[in-house]
């Protein structure tokens, strides 16, 4: 864990310590043509610790050759080189040291998976309203779309909507024709059938004036002479008939 | 190695080199520095999320002139409680021990609100010498008691926190000390002595997250008084 400790914080100085950031990254400005964003992923988990903090790398390094039980008897070993030769002394501060530990074992197991779970409530919480923001963004351009698209329709229905409206004007105006039509032949017909019923007029009266005139004319044409004359002739020609007639019966 | 029970008091040295610089400066690695990331590890990002809460109610009390005391408050916070709990792991050297580290974050910075107050406002500042609410006979005396009390503040501020880490870690090696004497002689005497041991050190852990806090409350509450 220290050597860890040591890369990361030797990484950290180097990245952005003053003096540090000013050594490296002046070189570094602009020259190479690989861009620095997008940034690489974080790795999901931490490293893998075993016992909290031995690394696993340890493990793993020392496997091939001393098995499972390498690294465990290597820390033994240690321990108790150092506690035979007396380098390390166990005095009041082993026992201060064994009561800080049960201190910090004791929190870390007890606190550790709630603070673990706050800390990914509060990244997540960071995530979510991100999320929202291109959520209510995301619907609210497909609503615009939709918009968009019933508009465009409705564009084309204005078409037909010009057509009908045209259509109807032109029919009223078509009707308002026909009238006046109508009514233009309803008003000539009329002054024709006047003059027509007057020029019948006119010949009645002109028929019926000569009649009477010529009636009036043979009426008085004929004398009194001519008058007692026919009348005896239609009394003679009836006197005939009558016997014929009267012949045509009996007979 | 023997030790004494001061011995963990004692400036650090090495081979003549004193190693004070060292002992402030590197817990400063412990804490991450931003990335410009987005989102980032949990430690990163609890990180953050103290330091913004922390500085969020620290100024809620103070006026917008205070708030530029902002930086300065909260690191002086990190600083102390990375400080006083660094101390508590074994064989380490707590700076925070040292009157002369204390006294050295307490009086500048008692002076720096003192000076505000007098430069900027020093009627109000004055007045602060005269609670309200006095029966006229009392004035003379409470000006004088008042201004005792001012002049202490630094001196409380600096001697509070060293006493308080003194007398704690004191304690934890005359238990740890008793316990480890007692355990071959009378074993179950020195398993009680482990579990107040124990529960010392809860409290020492409590009390060094405490006084941290107490030292930068006090300083935020004498930089209300006057600025």
């Amino acid at each position: 864990m220290l050597s860890r400790l040591v890369f990361v914080s030797a990484n950290a100085l180097k990245s952005s310590g003053p003096i540090g950031a000013g050594l490296v990254q002046v070189s570094h400005l602009h020259t190479s043509p690989q861009s620095l964003v997008p940034v690489p992923p974080l790795p999901e988990k931490g490293g893998k610790v075993r016992h909290g903090i031995i690394p696993d790398e340890i493990f793993q390094t020392l496997y091939p050759k001393t098995g499972v039980t390498g690294p465990y008897m290597l820390g033994t070993g240690l321990l108790l080189y150092m506690l035979s030769k007396e380098i390390y002394v166990i005095n009041h501060e082993t026992f201060a040291a064994a009561s800080i530990g049960a201190v910090i074992i004791y929190g870390v197991k007890t606190f550790g998976p709630s603070v673990a779970e706050f800390a990914d409530k509060l990244n997540e919480e960071k995530v979510a309203k991100a999320q929202e923001v291109k959520d209510l963004a995301m619907a609210s351009l497909a609503l615009a779309v939709e918009n968009e698209k019933k508009e465009q329709w409705r564009v084309d229905g204005r078409q037909m909507l010009f057509a009908a409206k045209k259509n109807n004007v032109a029919m009223l105006l078509e009707t308002n024709r026909r009238e006046r039509q109508h009514m233009v032949h309803n008003e000539v017909k009329k002054r024709l059938d006047y003059q027509l019923a007057l020029q019948n007029l006119h010949r009645r009266m002109e028929q019926e004036h000569m009649v009477n005139w010529v009636e009036k004319n043979v009426i008085n044409s004929i004398t009194p002479q001519q008058e007692k004359e026919s009348i005896a002739k239609c009394i003679t020609d009836l006197k005939a008939l009558a016997k014929a007639t009267q012949a045509k019966a009996t007979a | 190695m023997t030790l004494s029970f001061f011995d963990q008091f004692m400036s650090p040295v090495f081979m003549g080199i004193p190693l004070m610089a060292l002992a402030l400066t590197l817990p400063w690695i412990l804490f991450p520095i931003p990335t410009a990331r987005w989102l980032n590890n949990r430690l990163l990002t609890l990180q953050g999320w103290f330091i913004n809460r922390f500085t969020q109610q620290l100024l809620l009390p103070l006026n917008v002139g205070g708030h530029k005391w902002a930086t300065i408050l909260t690191s002086l916070m990190l600083f102390l409680i990375t400080l006083n709990m660094l101390g508590l792991l074994p064989y380490t050297f707590t700076p925070t021990t040292q009157l002369s580290l204390n006294m050295g974050l307490a009086v500048p910075l008692w002076l720096a609100t003192v000076i505000i107050g007098m430069r900027n406002q020093p009627t109000a500042a004055l007045g602060h010498l005269l609670p309200e609410g006095t029966p006229v006979p009392l004035i003379p005396v409470l000006i004088i008691i008042e201004t005792i009390s001012l002049f202490i503040r630094p001196l409380a501020l600096g001697v509070r926190l060293t006493a308080n880490l003194t007398a704690g870690h004191l304690l934890i090696q005359l238990i740890a000390t008793a316990a480890f004497v007692l355990l071959p002689i009378m074993p179950t005497v020195a398993i009680l002595t482990s579990v107040v041991l124990f529960l010392l050190t809860l409290l020492e852990v409590a009390v060094a997250m405490i006084q941290a806090y107490v030292f930068v409350l006090l300083m935020s509450l004498y930089l209300q008084e006057n600025v």
